[in-house]
């Protein structure tokens, strides 16, 4: 805790000498945005691992889905990340002409407006979310603690006793927030993909470029909960709550996403390459074979070719250990997937070059940059801010949801069925 | 000795699975007698062995087999026909990576199809007795013996509970 | 919400049965009126070939038309049966069950007859059909792998050997059941075709391994054949609004949405004409409204990306085409029928549980979902075709000429007369499926009330 805080202070105050080397050179802002974008798959998607299954009804998630949720409270990060990044973005309107922008005739700064309040209203919705999966774990700690506990028990839990009325409410308020918090975050994914390195690099027209980018920060996602399901279930003791089910459920949708990353890619880049106008070789150039070409493979590789392969095996997604080493893998590719889109969009940026059709060949620049001190520092700092508040609050808020573990035993028994036993789950609506 | 068929039929699951178990006290060899239902049951409801297979096995063997001829298939006619179209190169990789993607599909659907035929040993052509009524809801328990244990066969499903026995083979020594 | 009734086998065999064991008295006249719809369309279809494609709408620029349309329209809607089958089958949701066989059969056929269109849009195919098998040899002509069309009788190819054989390993029980309820030459039919079933437990356990690894493998086909479909589209950079990234998975999701609501569709006509009230339930047309919904709400948000990229680039060309396509009559007239087809009114309907509980609504909204999808397509093909650009003389727009309409509608009397045929044949609704899920729910008390369980092992 005391490393992570540590961690977390260093980053900030690199933030801060970030800030004072301006935001006119462009180019120094593009491992900042790859970093912005890394939170928002790792600490933005992780919640959908407790919507998703909670929408379609499953019922392996129970367990899980408090440490996922947890993770919301992690945005906050992002938030302080995201405010120097819009400073730095630039306007609509360069050089009395106006770019290229999803944003079309709009105010100069819409994008940076929007953005602002979409990260914002990502943060206030997720922190919703985990209130309301929570009430009833704040009412039991109200009646079964005292101190500071009780007080906030009470507060928080708005007089839940658990009557029937309130339990059907708060069902429906869960599915209502993990719907728009799931809504949200592809909205904050498509503004975010698009304003912060697509609409940077004249030429580069690809529509399917948000929602590359919103899967494989699901992706991200599902590793990051893996992980700390694994961490928390080693060093708090929690193997009785999270069992191999919960693994092996979580390396299915693992699977699921390493491909539709390769999906999405593919899907992009055979245009690009068949198409073969000016453009589309620019865009190869600039995203595949250009000057971040060794990034791209690093990214291919553990993004995809490895973690497939591997999970491909039966038993392998019976291991926790093995998955995960796969889910850290995964979160290796997907940083050098987000500096090969990011830090080459801020580096070909020129406020002259933006009001191109495209960026001739020879203009795209050979050598890749490399991270300064400072963006390794807040890359490191942002992460363990991140986990700080999470591990604050885990002081706080029980890491296995108690009613839904109460929901799952009630709902799950053994029965002997003629000559065997069965593990039968009641579906209750 | 010749052998026969015999099947026992049960309007519940419980004595079909006490008749296995008598015919495993009698000394039958399990692999030897099966039990007929006309829907899928949880494994080892009867008691019964679970059985194994390797099925596995047949799409990776498909996949492979699709993989190299589909390589052969596509480098073969583009190196035969070196006619450049669209600017693209002889030998696009990006082309042929979909048609070496469902062609090793294609072949790993077959092999795993008759994978599962001859893992669920079909087409069965053997003549060992049947009932109609096992698609019905009843319960066959079907055994294979030779015919000095007919008696004792079918003493161990009528003590179970067994509606009817039915039998069919050459009866020699009767 | 329970609708589950307990049933025996013996119910559940003469209840499916009911349309195979005997002729069902609506049966022979639909079959004559579909019939010869079907004769007629062939008809049609072989006056144009004798003809030439000058009887069609066909002119320049625009030599892609209502053929190319209705073959992307029939893929799409064979992705009706692995999304059900596959899909809600890894995921082992319950309700999935009676449902399978009727979207597999569906694949199956409406890919037949999507595997149709081109070969009729070639005009004289057995001219031509060497882009496909490398039968000209004199001419030294043979397929060229790089060109998408070529991949697409290839992906199609694949999906529907798939689909008919995984149709045909979930038929395999259901054919004993049939052998054991015939006699005489049916009988002889049946038995070759059930390869001697017994239901021992190791053939029933590998019918279930065989589900999970069939689904599993398809599932990648699934996606792979409506993104090739795509291809032939976005690959070619010259027509605007065709060369988009996002094609693939906007086609499949498409698919996906026009699929399942023609599952429902046929679901509703399931229920009406052989009385299946006891397996095609309420709660099931409530479960495939909700997956709709969140179908089609992901369908739009791939339009509306779609479409704002379009205009993003600010070419000329590509506003111009939107121009055309969206505010042009009589283009615009269509699009607002799509939009409202396809999205607002259905999911509107859907959005209120005691619409998507009706039936009568499920299959008038799924039958919108269609139309509105159909001219999705219709509206991508025909005005990119149609573009104003240099260089090119005929702006004039295209319409199909009466012979393709005939030829639209004899499409579906086609699949519809293929899928009754079956159906006197064979169970639209697994049977063994039906029976296992008898076997695995039970029930349990909590408190006072009974709550259904689901047995897994």
């Amino acid at each position: 805790m005391v490393i992570f805080g540590i961690l977390a202070l260093v980053g900030i105050v690199s933030i801060i000498l970030k800030i004072s080397q301006g935001f006119d050179t462009k180019s120094a802002w593009g491992y900042y945005a790859a970093i912005v974008s890394v939170l928002l798959g790792i600490f933005g998607a992780a919640p959908l691992v407790a919507i998703a299954p909670t929408i379609a009804k499953a019922d392996w998630h129970r367990p899980v889905s408090r440490i996922a949720t947890m993770f919301t409270l992690a945005g906050l990060s992002t938030v302080i990340m995201t405010i120097p990044l819009i400073f730095a973005l630039p306007p609509l309107v360069v050089n009395g002409l106006r770019r290229r922008s999803i944003w079309f005739d709009a105010n100069i700064y819409t994008p940076h407006v929007f953005f602002g309040l979409a990260v914002i209203g990502l943060f206030l919705i997720g922190l919703s979310l985990l209130w309301v999966t929570s009430i009833p774990d704040f009412a039991a700690m109200r009646d079964h603690s005292n101190g500071w506990k009780q007080r906030l028990g009470k507060t928080l839990s708005r007089g839940f006793v658990g009557t029937d009325g309130q339990w059907v409410s708060l069902r429906a308020r869960v599915g209502m927030m993990g719907t728009f918090y799931f809504m949200f975050l592809i909205f904050v994914h498509i503004l975010y993909s698009v304003n912060f390195s697509l609409e940077l690099v004249a030429g580069w027209k690809d529509a399917i470029y948000p929602m590359y980018h919103a899967v494989t920060g699901i992706q991200a996602g599902i590793a990051t909960t893996v992980i700390a399901l694994f961490l928390f279930r080693k060093y708090w003791k929690l193997e009785e709550f999270i069992r191999i089910d919960q693994f092996w459920a979580l390396s299915k949708l693992m699977f699921a996403t390493t491909i539709f990353w390769f999906y999405f890619f593919i899907c992009a880049f055979i245009i690009f390459w068949y198409g073969r106008t000016e453009i589309n070789i620019m865009t190869i150039k600039i995203l595949v074979n250009g000057p971040y070409m060794p990034v791209f493979i690093g990214a291919f590789l553990l993004s995809f070719i490895v973690p497939w392969w591997i999970i491909i095996w039966n038993p392998v997604r019976k291991n926790p250990r093995m998955l995960t080493l796969i889910a850290s893998i995964i979160l290796v590719g997907h940083v050098l997937d987000r500096i090969r889109l990011y830090v080459i969009s801020w580096q070909v940026y020129s406020d002259e070059m933006i009001h191109n059709r495209y960026i001739p060949l020879d203009q795209i620049p050979t050598q890749m940059l490399s991270p300064g001190i400072l963006d390794i520092l807040i890359f490191f700092g942002s992460i363990s801010l991140g986990i700080f508040i999470i591990l604050l609050a885990s002081r706080m808020i029980p890491l296995v949801s108690i009613w839904e573990t109460h929901q799952s035993i009630l709902l799950t028994k053994h029965i002997k069925f003629h000559r065997t036993e069965v593990y039968a789950v009641g579906k209750p609506d | 000795m010749s052998k026969l068929s015999i099947l026992g039929l049960y309007d519940n699951p419980d004595s079909a699975a006490d008749a296995l178990d008598a015919l495993s006290e009698s000394g039958f060899d399990s692999n030897n007698f099966d039990v007929l239902t006309g829907t899928p049951y949880p494994e080892g409801a009867f008691g019964e062995h679970t059985p194994q297979h390797r099925l596995f096995r047949f799409p990776l063997f498909g996949a492979i087999v699709g993989l190299t001829l589909s390589v052969f298939l596509t480098t073969t006619t583009q190196v035969v026909y070196p006619l450049v179209t669209g600017g693209k190169p002889i030998l696009s990789i990006f082309a042929m990576l979909v048609i070496m993607y469902e062609m090793t599909m294609l072949s790993a659907v077959v092999t795993t199809v008759i994978g599962i035929l001859f893992e669920s040993r079909l087409p069965n052509i053997s003549m060992n007795v049947y009932d109609t009524r096992i698609t019905e809801g009843l319960i066959g328990v079907s055994l294979v013996c030779t015919s000095d244990k007919k008696e004792q066969a079918e003493k161990a499903l009528k003590d179970s509970g067994a509606m009817e026995i039915k039998s069919s083979g050459k009866q020699s020594d009767f | 919400m329970q609708q589950r009734r307990k049933l025996g086998q013996k119910q559940i065999n003469r209840e499916l049965l009911n349309g195979n064991l005997q002729t069902p008295k609506w049966y022979i006249p639909v079959m004559i009126v579909l019939g010869s719809g079907v004769l007629f369309g062939l008809g049609t279809i072989f006056y144009m070939f004798n003809r030439g494609l000058g009887v069609t709408g066909l002119a320049r620029p625009v030599y892609w038309g209502l053929f190319i349309t209705t073959f992307v329209f029939w893929v799409g809607i064979s992705h009706a049966g692995i999304m059900i089958s596959a899909i809600l089958r890894l995921t082992q949701a319950e309700w999935r069950r009676p449902v399978t066989r009727a979207a597999e059969l569906l694949t199956v056929f409406s890919l037949l007859t999507a595997l149709m269109f081109p070969l009729m849009h070639a005009g004289r195919p057995w001219r031509i059909a060497y882009w496909l098998i490398p039968y000209d040899w004199a001419r030294g002509i043979w397929p060229n792998v790089r060109s998408p069309l070529f991949w697409d009788p290839i992906a199609i190819g694949t999906y529907l050997i798939g689909s008919t054989l995984f149709l045909f390993v979930a038929l395999i029980p259901d054919i004993a059941i049939l052998r054991d309820r015939t006699k005489g030459v049916a009988n002889k039919i049946y038995s070759m075709l059930a390869l001697g079933w017994r239901g021992n437990p190791r053939q029933w356990q590998l019918q279930t391994v065989a589900g999970v690894l069939l689904s599993a493998l398809m599932l990648p086909i699934f996606v792979s054949v409506h993104s090739i479909v795509s291809w032939d589209f976005a690959v070619a950079p010259a027509v605007e609004g065709w060369h988009s990234t996002i094609f693939a998975p906007y086609f499949v999701i498409g698919a996906v949405h026009s699929g399942v609501s023609a599952v429902v569709t046929m679901m509703c006509l399931m229920r009406w004409l052989w009385k299946w009230n006891n397996f095609i339930r309420p709660e099931h047309f409530d479960a495939l409204a909700r997956l709709l919904i969140i179908v089609a709400t992901a369908w739009l948000a791939f339009t509306f990306l779609e479409l704002t990229f379009s205009l993003y680039g600010r070419d000329a060309p590509e506003v111009a085409l939107r121009e055309l396509q969206i505010f042009t009559w009589p283009w615009n007239l269509l699009f607002i029928i799509f939009l409202l087809t396809g999205y607002v009114i259905p999911v509107g309907c859907w959005l209120f549980k005691k619409l998507r509980s009706n039936i009568a609504v499920m299959f008038w909204t799924s039958i919108l979902v269609n139309i509105g999808m159909w001219l999705e397509r219709f509206l991508i093909i025909v005005p990119g075709l149609s573009r104003k650009q240099i260089f090119v003389y005929t702006w004039e727009g295209y319409w199909p000429s009466p012979v393709e309409w005939i030829i639209l509608a004899w499409s579906f009397a086609w699949v519809s007369f293929l899928m009754l045929l079956f159906a006197r044949f064979f169970p639209l609704v697994p049977l063994f499926e039906a029976k296992e899920s008898q076997v695995f729910t039970t029930e349990m008390k909590v408190g006072r009330a009974t709550v259904p369980m689901v047995i897994r092992e």
